[in-house]
């Protein structure tokens, strides 16, 4: 595994059905971290969404890092507790190795995994790899 | 010794271990209690810490980061309607 | 002494359970009990019953990781830990018995600028109130215990510590015998599997408990039930400013060596002592959401395991024998509460949370001369109810926190 590095994202609050149907860039990866809210790991322009009350910001607190999916699922097997999702796509989030991390399983036929860590967590999470 | 077990199911995120939360408590004075000065002791310091069955809050700080509100039995730590 | 050869305890267990008494002790632990020892040898007033709901000891005072200091934070708690630590020095002279109290020297670890601050504050403290506390640098600390990682694992070095040469241990089911053999000797009625369920009142007055054993009348109640005192507080409709959490510890096997001190770290969260049996004892801070179970889990110990190897890396090559849970009484000024309650003839000894068993002389000695004066002694005024009420508290977060 690489060192995370620095995602440039943008974190959009809006209502959930703005969400559903917003017209994300082309290839952009989007987390849903929250029903009201998304982590995109692109610039996205403000008028995305249609709620007139969207907040949308960039985020720069997150590293990120794709790693080989038979690499990452040896790791999760040792540091991750809890259920998998076994569809492709998928997001999860939860408690791996014991720090915040967002996961994000790319589509069949791109046999990887990002890693998402906030970026105070990221010497801990290099660690746990080793 | 039972080997624990407290798991809270986020209905975002799914079953997680309880590390993974915050606890909130939610306050409650006695409506008995009426003159201003002892509700301000009384909020300021005092506990209804009941043995049984408490409404309470869980901020899932690992995960979506929104708060939950469930039912929790003190005395064994199960969460009736909650289960992972 | 060894403990084979070593006399049985001698409990005389009384054959019933009388319909009074002069004074109820609601709580067969080391609070309850030693009340009632001294109660009957200070002020010879015997016609005292202690009612336990399980067996004697099979609250915290059988579940603690025993360790004795008096190195707290404000003047008022070092005066009354001091003295409790000294009574325990010369506990097994006044009962004859052998509760194996060994003075260990505790060493409570820095880890950073604000952490040699405070213990350095420590030592101040304890100095001017009447306890041995001195703050030491890493050279003394490596000769006072050589296995500490004094790099902490690179993510926790060791700044300093202080050193609280007094620091001490027993062996807490000992404790708790040696109390009750003591009381009931001299005609205490020790009832064990009886539960107070509720209390017998005349108008504001409590007068009497129920039990599972049928009523029983008092002229004092005392309640001395741990984590359980807000539930039986409730009953006269008093609110208390407790919360009860789950504390977990565990020990491993047998640790080849001698590992002579206690070693605490607040930043850690950790501590560590050797029993007279050779595992190593380790404990942390209560879990985070009130509870009264008495589960005890994975991922306290799979934390508490990774900090205190940051600190002690030889307990890696260890294994975890036994991991167990109290349910403590925490007060909301990490301090204890002793003496009066606002309802009449109902005194209270609680807010013992995770660091109650080395006050279990003083606080037993003190409880029954109040309850034989019917006056606070000085040492335990500070530590009555109504200080909240009175903007008194006694705050000492940093002393208590965790043993
Ligand atoms: C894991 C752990 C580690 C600890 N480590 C330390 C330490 O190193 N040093 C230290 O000083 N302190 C420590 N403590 C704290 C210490 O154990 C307690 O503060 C102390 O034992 C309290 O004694 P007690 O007599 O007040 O309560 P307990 O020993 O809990 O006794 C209360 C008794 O009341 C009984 N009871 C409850 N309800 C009723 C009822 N309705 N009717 C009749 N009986 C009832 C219970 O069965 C129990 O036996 C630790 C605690 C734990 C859990
Ligand atoms: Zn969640």
């Amino acid at each position: 595994m690489h060192a995370p590095e620095r995602l440039h994202c943008t974190r959009i609050v809006a209502t959930p059905t703005a969400l559903d149907t917003a017209a994300w860039p082309g290839g952009a990866v989007v987390l849903r971290v929250a029903a009201d809210e998304a982590l995109v790991a692109a610039p996205v322009e403000l008028d995305v969404v249609s709620d007139p009350h969207a907040i949308v910001e960039p985020e720069t607190a997150f590293c990120g890092v794709w790693v080989e999916v038979e690499e990452a699922l040896a790791f999760l097997e040792r540091e991750c507790d809890w259920e998998l999702p076994t569809e492709r796509p998928a997001f999860a989030q939860g408690a791996v190795a014991g720090l915040p991390v967002k996961l994000w399983f790319a589509a069949d036929g791109d046999d990887r995994v990002l890693f998402v860590v906030p970026a105070p967590f990221v010497v801990d999470f290099v660690e746990r790899w080793s | 010794m039972t080997i624990r077990r407290l798991r809270i199911s986020c209905p975002h995120c799914g079953v997680r271990a309880v590390e993974e939360f915050v606890h909130g408590e939610i306050p409650t004075i006695p409506e008995g209690i009426v003159e201003p000065e002892a509700r301000d002791l009384d909020r300021a310091f005092m506990h209804t810490n009941a043995e049984g069955v408490v409404v309470e809050r869980w901020f899932h700080a690992f995960g979506c980061r929104r708060w939950l509100t469930l039912a929790r039995d003190t005395r064994t730590n199960d969460i009736p309607d909650n289960r992972g | 002494m060894n403990e084979a050869v070593e006399r049985l305890v001698d409990l005389r267990w009384p054959s019933q359970v009388k319909s009074a008494y002069d004074v109820v002790i609601i709580g067969g632990g080391g609070h309850g009990l030693a009340t009632a020892y001294y109660l009957a040898t200070r002020h010879g007033i015997t016609n005292v019953a202690v009612i336990e709901k399980g067996y004697i000891g099979s609250g915290n005072s059988g579940r603690n990781t025993t360790i004795i200091r008096a190195n707290y934070g404000i003047p008022e708690a070092v005066r009354f830990y001091q003295h409790s630590l000294e009574m325990y020095g010369r506990l097994e002279q006044e009962t004859g018995r052998d509760v194996m109290h060994a003075t260990k020297g505790l060493l409570w670890i820095a880890h950073s600028e604000a952490g040699v601050r405070q213990e350095r504050a420590r030592a101040e403290i304890n100095t001017a109130f009447g306890s041995k506390t001195e703050y030491v640098d890493p050279k003394t600390i490596q000769d006072i215990c050589p296995q500490l990682d004094m790099t902490g694992q690179g993510v926790w070095p060791i700044y300093g510590a202080s050193y609280h040469p007094s620091g001490a241990s027993a062996r807490h089911d000992r404790v708790v015998w040696a109390y009750a053999e003591g009381a009931m000797r001299l005609g205490v009625h020790v009832h064990q599997r009886t539960a107070v369920t509720g209390f017998l009142r005349d108008g504001d007055r409590v007068v009497g408990v129920e039990t599972t054993a049928g009523s029983i009348a008092a002229g004092v109640v005392v309640s001395a039930v741990g984590g359980h005192v807000t539930t039986l507080a409730s009953m006269v409709g008093l609110r208390l400013p407790i919360r009860t959490h789950q504390l977990q510890a565990f020990v491993t096997n047998r640790y080849a060596q001698a590992f002579g001190p206690i070693v605490a770290s607040s930043g850690l969260g950790v501590y560590a002592s050797q029993p007279a049996k050779g595992e190593m004892l380790i404990g942390a801070e209560i879990d985070r959401a009130p509870a009264y179970a008495y589960d005890a889990g994975h991922s306290f110990l799979r934390s508490c395991a990774f900090r205190s190897i940051a600190l002690l890396p030889f307990l890696r090559d260890l294994r975890v024998l036994r991991q167990w849970t109290g349910v403590c009484d925490m007060s909301a000024d990490y301090s204890p509460i002793m003496g009066f309650t606002g309802v009449p003839n109902l005194l209270v000894t609680t807010g013992w949370g995770t660091w109650g068993f080395k006050a279990i002389p003083a606080g037993g000695e003190q409880m029954a001369e109040l309850i034989a004066t019917g006056r606070t002694p000085a040492l335990i005024a500070p530590f009555a109810l109504d200080r909240f009420a009175n903007d008194r508290t006694m705050a000492d977060r940093g002393s208590a926190g965790t043993h």
